[in-house]
């Protein structure tokens, strides 16, 4: 009686489905069949590479030289001791923390301005997040072309300020290179913090400030006792995304710097694809990645928790 | 503590009236900073090349070219490149959306593997690239899938499944059961349930997922660098192209800069309404 019908909420199509065996099947395991494929995906080409570099880690992993010969602890060794690797990490960590700062200062005095509307808003908003869909090589690009001495406009801008010549190499002198790499991350990950704590601003409902306003509380106190503990857990939220990014950073150094003058801008990553990928010390570069994937591990396993403590209810 | 009952009455003019001007020139500042950089780029690719070194600058040329756009799609295979970024993005997106759907899905309404299967989906977004990118490479060199387009793709469906997953997660938990419910008593399989009621009521935030993960493989770069090299190559990775010769390819960089910021960010403002969730993976609302 039914000539499969189109309209699939019907009851009568109750009946022909009990005989179909595989349908009856893949209908009592639905919900393992929809997790199945990522589920598949996230570990052939995840957790294997992973458990596969372990393994490459130990031995020594060479195109021309056959039979990987275990070699125990040494890659992990000539990671740990070797200078140019330490001042990596310690530049990331610098970088990370300075970009993270930077950025959480500023995100949130944006927020603080955009969060009541006024006229043009909705075109403020939609240039201030710009940054986010840029890649970071574009971002990397661009500031080269600002910055760069003898005719990026920087210099020339902070000339006819300063009313002096003023000849700085920022992609080459020593403090002006970290200057640099920290303005074009500031340039493209603000907007990721005013973004958030925007949202996390207008959820604070307005009766508490009416509350603080009817007992005499000023913007300051304000601010201070109603906002910031409001906004607690979305800028730990925020700090948590952010840095857990910002340690990555490779792209912007990869195009302004790369790596240099030296090894002066290797972070982490960059340090680590250059052993990898420009050397070919592949066991060295994975017992590197694992040494950092350990460290990055813990950072997760600090903020997450707090984050989850933090979060209301 | 006499105090506060006396100031009591003038509170209100006080609270309103400071911040406006401030607000104003800081927004007025970061969006000049902003701007610059991207008028700059701008300016440099339609600026005749013997403008590059003029100093004072040239703030915008008094005979734009289009020169460097040509260059820059044909001789530096900026064309190829765009192509590439396109196809690949495309093809990840779907498949990172369709997979994704379908584990959010079973995770929101079932609680499948509890909150230990979410979790560990959402660890994936937190793993470096680096500590993947390795291996992953010396896999692809032994079943053949380095440089093609193949194998990039299936990396990028990974690396944004987690912001999928989670977003759609976020969507399908603010989405009522009740119609998928009535769907399963009018006899519907789960199937049905889930493909022909719960998929066209959740459209809206499947877009918008598709949205971010397409701009996150558009815009990718380091997967690209280490997995691709002569034919399957994206267009982030044809900048370095330009290293190397600085000052000579400025208007070839630049053209294809604003070549390939273009759909992203139009798309990005377009789907802004839904940023929020997209940044935090759908833990907070916008």
């Amino acid at each position: 009686m039914t000539t499969d019908a189109t309209s699939a909420i019907s009851p009568a199509r109750r009946q022909p489905r009990r005989r179909a065996g595989l349908s009856e099947w893949s209908d009592r395991h639905f919900r393992w069949l929809l997790v199945v494929p990522a589920v598949l995906l996230i570990l052939s080409l995840s957790v294997y590479p992973l458990v596969f570099s372990l393994w490459v880690s130990f031995v020594n992993y060479d195109f021309q030289i056959p039979g990987h010969a275990f070699v125990g602890l040494k890659n992990f060794s000539m990671v740990i001791f070797d200078p140019v690797a330490r001042w990596s990490l310690v530049l990331t960590i610098l970088l990370s923390s300075a970009n993270v700062a930077i950025e959480l200062g500023l995100g949130l005095a944006l927020a603080l301005a955009m969060v009541r509307s006024f006229p043009g808003r909705g075109l403020v908003m939609s240039v201030l997040i710009i940054p986010l869909f840029i890649s970071p090589v574009i971002v990397g690009q661009a500031w080269a072309l600002l910055l760069q001495r003898p005719f990026g406009p920087m210099n020339y801008l902070l000339g006819q300020i300063l009313g002096q010549e003023v000849t700085i190499g920022w992609l080459t002198e020593s403090p002006w290179l970290y200057v640099a790499l920290i303005i074009a991350d500031v340039w493209q990950w603000t907007p990721f913090m005013f973004v958030i704590l925007l949202a996390g601003l207008t959820a604070i409902p307005p009766n508490l400030y009416e509350a603080a306003e009817l007992d005499g509380v000023d913007g300051w106190q304000a601010f201070r006792l109603i906002t910031l503990p409001q906004l607690a857990p979305i800028i730990m939220l925020a700090i948590t995304f952010r840095l857990l990014d910002a340690v990555r950073l490779f792209d912007t150094i990869f195009i302004m710097t790369a790596g240099g003058p030296g090894t002066k801008t290797y972070t982490s990553s960059f340090y680590l694809y250059t052993v990898g990928f420009t050397q070919f010390h592949l066991s060295q570069a994975t017992a590197g990645s694992w040494i950092f994937l350990i460290l990055t591990a813990l950072l997760v396993g600090l903020l997450v928790r707090r984050l989850v403590k933090s979060e209301p209810a | 503590m006499t105090q506060t009952p006396a100031t009591r009455p003038g509170i209100r003019h006080r609270r309103r009236r400071r911040p406006s001007v401030g607000r104003f020139v800081f927004l007025g500042l970061f969006m000049f900073f902003v701007l610059a950089p991207i008028y700059w780029m701008f300016v440099t690719s339609i600026k005749p090349s013997d403008d590059y070194l003029a100093i004072p600058p040239v703030w915008f040329p008094a005979e734009p070219t289009t020169v460097h756009y040509t260059a820059a799609l044909f001789a530096y295979r900026g064309l190829q490149g765009i192509v590439n970024s396109l196809v690949v993005s495309l093809a990840a997106t779907v498949l990172s959306v369709a997979v994704g759907t379908a584990m959010a899905y079973s995770l929101a309404r079932f609680n499948t593997g509890g909150k230990h299967l979410s979790f560990w989906v959402l660890s994936q977004r937190f793993l470096p690239p680096i500590a993947v990118v390795l291996p992953i490479f010396l896999i692809y060199r032994s079943v053949g899938l380095h440089d093609t387009r193949l194998g990039l793709i299936i990396a990028y469906t990974v690396f944004t499944l987690p912001v999928s997953v989670w977003m759609m997660l976020a969507y399908f938990r603010s989405m009522p059961r009740s119609m998928e419910d009535a769907a399963l008593v009018d006899g519907c399989t789960q199937w049905q349930a889930f493909w022909q009621v719960a998929v066209p009521l959740a459209a809206p935030g499947i877009v918008a997922a598709a949205v971010f993960a397409f701009i996150a493989c558009w815009t990718e770069f380091f997967f690209a660098l280490v997995l691709t090299s002569r034919t399957a190559f994206t267009l982030p990775t044809v900048f370095r192209a330009f290293l190397g010769f600085q000052g000579a390819q400025y208007g070839e960089a630049s053209a294809l800069a604003i070549v390939s910021l273009a759909p992203s960010i139009a798309l990005g403002v377009l789907a802004q309404r839904h940023l929020v969730r997209g940044l935090t993976l759908g833990a907070v609302r916008g």
